[in-house]
């Protein structure tokens, strides 16, 4: 065989596969996206199969991951998503990204902060020196829930690791404040204010214990009133006279020593400023 | 004629070979585990002896092209054989298209044995047999053959480890290529997601011989791409194998 026809058989097959492949490219194959993963088995026995590279596997499953989340024409996406994971987890339990990672695309994608809560607590249970994810957990329960008492507990968590931030007892304070926990709400707003240096934190702290003793001033206040209501048959002309008629031992001021304002027409007492306007 | 003597003798070679027989037994075991691991499953069986069956027969089969195509050269090259065999009125690309041609023989007879094996595990569970899974099996030939042409050409100027190494290399790179067209797409337009885009085409994607999800999952495949994976395939082994004798008639044995 000549060897210039072994270079115009070599040239020409080359550039044939190569168009041949542009072309089968082209042709849309069924696929199962995502499909082999859930066969995977639960990152504790898959660990054994990696021969002591379970942290570069977990690499390869979370940047799969990320790509299966990514694509939207796949609508039974999330189904797996605590399986996956979880096997990220087990492979490399100190990778703190795939934690966080999974925990957004739960609450934002999925809409299930439940799943969130499941996949950040792992994150503890497997790094517990690291206040993040109850952090996490407590955000997504009090924005995205609105559960003021699961807040809380996920902030106390986090206010009881080493170097946790500042912010978490503020965090807690409010969630306090948003349960009705206002006594709570009161001692954390107040530990914040005595022992913070910063002004600025010192006018937050200011403002929210400003917020609090109205909201419980204003809740003794209402009580009164409306046992006032009950006994005279209408509400009272003024504050004073709650005092007068002995529904309260002494009218309450606002944080900043003033009084708080009151229509006898309605019955509603409430206080001079809005707190985030002081 | 002569392609055809040496194809006959290389076969005759091949099945002497224990290794052959070791991969095969392998692959007997890994195929009737999978009626273990139905025991542990929940749900479609089938499914699972038919992913391991097919699996087997492709991990298998591959391993038996790279084994043996790997040392069919050197070693007649290392006992010096081939000095008695040029002597004789043979080309050189004829002496190498019998040698790959013998060991196509042999995968063909192994992936046969194999197949029947699987089918009879098929046939004891009662499952009813698909048309589509001999399709499979014969993409898995298809890309045993470029396999073995990939072997062969390793076999030309490199040692059995090193050539075991180099095709095995290739094996993993034709299945995972096709990931490289994802990071293409997220490459800025430019020189360098045109030169990406070359090697993306260049290199070898055996996932075009890859059909064993549609037939798990009872998908339904394009019958065009049957024709064009095929056409890919067989230019990619002319393409591999035009190389291997491009460096066979290189070598100087006097």
């Amino acid at each position: 065989m000549k060897k210039s026809f072994l270079i115009i058989l070599l040239i020409l097959s080359c550039g044939l596969f190569m168009g041949v492949k542009v072309i089968v490219d082209k042709i849309p194959r069924s696929k199962v996206p995502g499909a082999s993963i859930i066969y995977l088995p639960s990152g504790k026995y898959l660990k054994h199969a990696t021969f002591g590279y379970s942290s570069l596997l977990a690499d390869l499953v979370y940047i799969w991951a990320i790509q299966y989340y990514g694509d939207h024409t796949i609508a039974e996406r999330y189904d797996n998503l605590d399986h996956i994971f979880s096997i990220i987890a087990e492979l490399d339990p100190h990778y703190l990204d795939p934690y966080e990672v999974g925990a957004i695309i739960a609450v934002y994608e999925a809409r299930d902060p439940y799943l969130a809560f499941k996949v950040l607590d792992r994150g503890l249970e497997k790094n517990p020196d690291q206040w993040i994810f109850p952090y996490q957990a407590g955000h997504y329960a009090a924005i995205n829930l609105k559960d003021y008492d699961l807040a809380r507990q996920y902030y106390k968590k986090t206010m009881a690791i080493e170097g946790a931030p500042a912010i978490a007892q503020r965090l807690y304070a409010d969630a306090a404040f948003k349960g009705t926990d206002f006594q709570t709400a009161w001692e954390n707003w107040e530990e914040v204010y005595q022992m913070t240096d910063d002004e600025r934190i010192k006018k937050i702290a200011e403002n929210h214990l400003y917020q609090v003793k109205s909201a419980m001033d204003l809740a003794k206040l209402k009580d009164a009133i409306e046992k006032y209501r009950q006994i005279n048959g209408r509400f009272p002309d003024n504050l004073d006279q709650l005092q007068s008629a002995g529904f309260l031992a002494s009218i309450p001021k606002d944080w900043d020593g003033k009084d708080y304002i009151y229509d006898p027409k309605t019955g509603e007492a409430d206080s001079q400023l809005k707190w985030w306007k002081r | 004629m002569k392609i055809r003597a040496i194809a006959i003798i290389t076969f005759k070679e091949a099945i002497r070979d224990r290794i052959l027989y070791l991969l095969l037994f392998f692959a007997a075991v890994c195929i009737i585990f999978s009626r273990l691991l139905v025991l542990l499953t929940v749900g479609d069986r089938a499914k699972i002896i038919t992913d391991v069956g097919l699996a087997s027969l492709s991990v298998f089969g591959t391993l038996m092209a790279i084994l043996i195509g790997t040392g069919l050269v050197y070693k007649e090259i290392d006992k010096r054989t081939i000095y008695t065999l040029l002597s004789k009125p043979i080309q050189r690309y004829q002496f190498l298209l019998g040698k790959y041609l013998g060991l196509l023989l042999t995968l063909f007879i192994m992936l046969a044995l194999m197949t029947v094996i699987f089918l009879v595990l098929f046939l004891l569970h009662k499952y009813p047999i698909e048309g589509s899974i001999f399709i499979a099996i014969l993409f898995i030939f298809v890309e045993l053959c470029l396999i073995t042409a990939v072997a062969i050409l390793f076999s030309c100027f490199s040692t059995p480890i090193l050539s075991t190494l180099f095709s095995l290399s290739f094996y993993l790179i034709g299945h995972v290529s096709w990931g490289l067209e994802t990071l293409i797409n997220k490459m800025p337009q430019g020189g360098i997601k045109t030169l990406a885009r070359i090697i993306y085409i260049l290199l070898p994607d055996l996932e075009n011989f890859n059909f064993k999800t549609e037939v798990v999952h009872h998908l339904p495949i394009p019958p065009k791409i049957f024709f064009y994976s095929s056409l890919y395939g067989i230019l990619y082994t002319v393409f591999i194998l035009a190389l291997a004798m491009m460096v066979f008639r290189r070598r100087d044995f006097i």
